[in-house]
């Protein structure tokens, strides 16, 4: 019978704190009022102007690598196909000069970012490199898609439990980052050398930022590209930036296929 | 006096207990964590698990290897550009090198699979650290989480280095000192054993990212950033061992040859650029290379001799020094750094101590500078308080390693000379120049440190009394053999190598430092092939424990305790600079014109010095001077 008393203790405090947790928890839902805004909920602030480091795939990415050279991309033999017939003049005469800098791809470009608030649930990411904009909602999005940078959704990716009940549930805010699911995107190329990615493409993006003790602050884009229509498995790939004060050295520039 | 007393038995205990954690994975038992500060919790993400990095970014580098002269996107120095393309990669047929380990932020970027998991205190449940495992040269990382302090300066470095880490937001944050001199890339892109990574790791699902910021005052002008992606694996693919044993590659080499191109000279240089049709300065452009202004640049011409310039030092620049963290305590105190079986290091008063103690007395090599001899001798009695120092061993008969002979000696006793039938016969009757030798410890050295010493005019007692001829010295003395080797013509005429061989704990004096240049002293019998040859003999005497970290404890002369690694890349250091040096006597160059040529350019920010009584300019004259002597 004691025994008995203990364990119903036990469960009436672990359901307790669980409850507690979740009305508590950072972006959860409290007892009343509308739920916190996107902007009011971030456990990082990514807005600002920031510059990439070109230090990986430099080759491929400050350069335009030679045609056929897909090393490291997992294609499968009908996105090898397309990247060996790649023609830069051709697209450049069909207005596809754009191919490279589709949302896809877009974040391993040498640029600068310019991240704001458009309002409290959606964030704005100008880019100069090809002048390109992206719009990543929090709310449901509506974008029809079809264009370089497809239609994002966005939200903030915070570790926690699949289920909401547990034994001593863990507490407290261990952060988070940023998550976006690109799809609907025009037909790309992930690398600037024809490297293709199709319109069923779907793009995942995780956003960290590091504010390194005693020196910069950096910006992670970890993302993956998965399209079984061109490739075996996914293709990941992680890019970094550096804070920037101000915008200075902010350099819109048109899409060049060069 | 008494709170001298105790401030420095105090601060043993911290040297003790800080270096401890670090030794462990080398020389010595695990001590207990001694922590400084609140540890952090554990948060809700478990990073453990196994993952293997999919390699999409940079296969080829990370796969077969980058091409030799690609060091495009590293914010690499003019030392590290010219470090870079003298690396030959047939230096890795070099016996030491064969098994050379990863450095950290070079492992995370490698191929293989990493296992990660946690380690708890099992009383408490608190985590005590997570541990990554890596398959490709089985990279063992400990990321302390317990909130315990880096190990001292002068403590050693490691391959994986010295990791501790706590959570800052979703992110794993590491910091890593400690590490040993590696690659950033497998095409010689150098790291420095001054480098430092702050690292921050997250866990999206089941996609996991490393992101590394490596600080390397030595090599690069600013942090290199990379970050690294691993997707988990659900199963054990095991292959979790890289087993490296080394052997002769190449038959009949010199023991001398350390396979480099010389400055300027690297013919694989426009390799890169040409094959992938690049402008020239693709591959050579430092940090600048790393920011999209870089694009316009390439877009620039670049001439053949502004290509050609890259190659070598720009001799419109100063001379660079080191920049590199002063291993040495300078805080007047003395600081006892163990080893081994009961084998120490003392820093503090300049030149290195190593002493050894058990049931007979205490045998001490080198005596420093002798400024804090009081407190050296204080030092050894908490070591080893029913013992005097009975035997000191010296290196050399520099000031820095023989300055503390004096007091050391008076405070010793050689015990085994009492009541002995050659009492009579002591170096006390036999060179007039030893007090009593019961109530003196008993000096030890090569005859020519005697004969320095007395050209010196050093005080006869502290004066070595018991000299040697031969190239070896041994002597059987706290259950340990120690071996004193002759290095005739090393830095000076009169230098050994003192090994204690069950310890495995090798002194080398003043022909191994990690702190300068080695001061080749040609007056006193010193040249660049005797020294060369010495340091080649300490790397007879070494073996590596694993993947060419701990194994042979190294005590140099000055500096931080080493194992053969550090020796190694000194010893090739030494090779490198003659070469260079040679060639250009060859080719009929005077000293200032090799002296401006800046043939120590990519080793400057590492051991130079533009002040004091070791210049770059005199080991370079040194090195001239006896290499020219040696071609007539």
């Amino acid at each position: 019978m004691k025994h008995f008393t203990k364990v119903a203790c036990a469960g009436f405090i672990v359901l307790s704190a669980c409850a507690t947790a979740s009305a508590q928890g950072r972006g959860g839902r409290g007892p009343a009022g509308p739920p916190p805004t996107a902007k009011a909920s971030a456990p990082i602030d990514i807005t600002g102007y920031w510059v990439s480091i070109v230090n990986e795939d430099w080759r491929y990415r400050m350069t335009v690598a030679p045609k056929g050279d897909v090393d490291g991309v997992p294609l499968n033999p009908a996105g090898k196909a397309l990247a060996d017939a790649w023609d830069p003049a051709k697209d450049e005469a069909a207005g596809l000069q754009c191919r490279a800098y589709g949302a896809a791809a877009i974040m391993r470009m040498p640029e600068r970012l310019h991240i704001t608030w458009q309002d409290d649930n959606t964030l704005k990411m100008e880019i100069d490199a090809g002048t390109q904009t992206r719009i990543l909602p929090f709310n449901p999005t509506t974008n029809p898609g079809g264009d370089w940078q497809g239609a994002s959704q966005a939200i903030w990716d915070r570790p926690k439990s699949r289920m909401a009940v547990g034994f001593f549930a863990p507490q407290g805010d261990w952060g988070g980052g940023l998550k976006v699911v690109t799809t609907k995107m025009k037909p790309g190329y992930l690398r600037r050398n024809g490297v293709p990615y199709s319109a069923n493409a779907v793009l995942t993006e995780y956003f960290d930022r590091f504010d390194v003790p005693g020196g910069e602050t950096l910006l992670v884009d970890s993302a993956e590209v998965d399209d079984p229509q061109n490739m075996i498995s996914p293709f990941w790939t992680s890019t970094h930036y550096k804070k920037l004060a101000d915008a200075k050295g902010w350099n819109p520039t048109p899409c060049s296929v060069k | 006096m008494k709170n001298t007393k105790l401030n420095m038995t105090s601060k043993m205990i911290l040297a003790l207990s800080m270096t401890g954690a670090t030794l462990c994975a080398q020389f010595g038992p695990p001590p207990p964590p001694k922590a400084t500060e609140k540890a952090e919790p554990s948060p809700g993400v478990d990073l453990s698990g196994y993952w293997t990095p999919p390699m999409h970014e940079d296969a080829l580098e990370r796969g077969g290897g980058s091409e030799l002269g690609d060091f495009a996107g590293f914010a690499l120095n003019e030392a590290g550009r010219l470090w870079a393309l003298s690396y030959d990669p047939s230096r890795v047929t070099l016996k030491h090198h064969q098994c050379d380990a990863y450095v950290a932020p070079y492992q995370m970027r490698a191929i293989g699979n990493f296992r990660i998991w946690e380690e708890r205190d099992p009383h408490n449940q608190t985590l005590t650290a997570v541990h990554i495992w890596a398959a490709t040269t089985e990279g063992h990382r400990v990321i302390w989480m317990d909130g315990r302090p880096h190990p001292p300066a002068w403590a050693p470095h490691s391959f994986r280095g010295f990791s501790t880490g706590k959570w800052l937001g979703n992110a794993l944050y590491i910091e890593t000192t400690h590490l040993k001199q590696g690659w950033l890339r497998r095409n010689g892109t150098p790291e420095s054993d001054q480098a430092t990574v702050k690292e921050f790791i997250v866990l999206h699902g089941d996609h996991l990212t490393d992101t590394t910021v490596i600080t390397d005052p030595v090599f690069l002008t600013e942090p290199e950033v990379r970050s690294n992606d691993y997707f988990r694996q659900p199963v054990d693919h095991h292959a979790w061992l890289y087993a490296c044993d080394d052997g002769e590659q190449i038959t009949g080499r010199a023991p001398d040859k350390v396979p480099n191109y010389l400055l300027g000279q690297q013919p694989y240089a426009d390799e890169y650029a040409k094959r992938y049709k690049l402008p020239l300065i693709a591959g050579l452009g430092g940090a600048a290379s790393m920011y999209p202004e870089f694009e316009a640049r390439l877009r620039a011409p670049v001439t053949q001799a502004e290509f050609k310039s890259l190659l070598q030092a720009d001799t419109t620049k100063p001379q660079q020094t080191s920049k590199a963290v002063d291993p040495e305590p300078k805080d007047g105190e003395i600081h006892i750094l163990p080893i081994r079986n009961d084998v120490y290091m003392l820093m503090g008063d300049s030149g290195n101590i190593t002493v050894q103690v058990g049931d007979e007395g205490a045998l001490v090599i080198d005596t420093g500078a002798g400024k804090l001899a009081d407190k050296v001798i204080a030092a050894i009695h908490q070591l080893s308080p029913m013992r005097k120092i009975q035997f000191i061993v010296n290196t050399s008969y520099r000031a820095d390693h023989t300055g503390g002979n004096l007091k050391l000696g008076a405070a010793g006793a050689d015990l085994s000379l009492p009541g002995s039938f050659f009492g009579l016969q002591s170096p006390a009757g036999a060179t007039g120049q030893e007090t009593d030798p019961t109530h003196h410890a008993t000096l030890i050295a090569q005859n020519n440190v005697q004969i320095h010493m007395q050209d010196l005019k050093i005080a006869p007692e502290a004066i070595p009394a018991d000299t040697f001829l031969d190239d070896r010295r041994r002597k059987f003395h706290n259950g340990d053999s120690m071996e004193m080797f002759w290095e005739p013509n090393a830095v000076t005429d009169g230098d050994s190598i003192v090994q204690l061989r069950r310890a495995d704990v090798i002194a080398t004096g003043d022909i191994f430092n990690t702190t300068q240049y080695p001061f080749i002293d040609l007056k006193n019998g010193g040249s660049v092939q005797g020294e060369i040859k010495a340091l080649n003999d300490i790397l007879n005497r070494t073996v590596y424990e694993h993947e060419e970290d701990g194994g042979t404890a190294i005590v140099p002369g000055h500096g931080y305790l080493c194992n053969e690694h550090e020796v190694l890349e000194y010893r090739d250091m030494m090779v490198i600079i003659r070469d260079r040096i040679l060639d250009m006597i060859k080719r009929g160059k005077t000293l200032a014109e090799v002296q401006a040529f800046r043939p120590t350019a990519d080793y400057d920010t590492r051991f130079g010095q533009n002040t004091g009584p070791w210049t770059t300019n005199l080991f370079v004259e040194a090195m001239y001077n006896d290499l020219k002597a040696a071609q007539k």
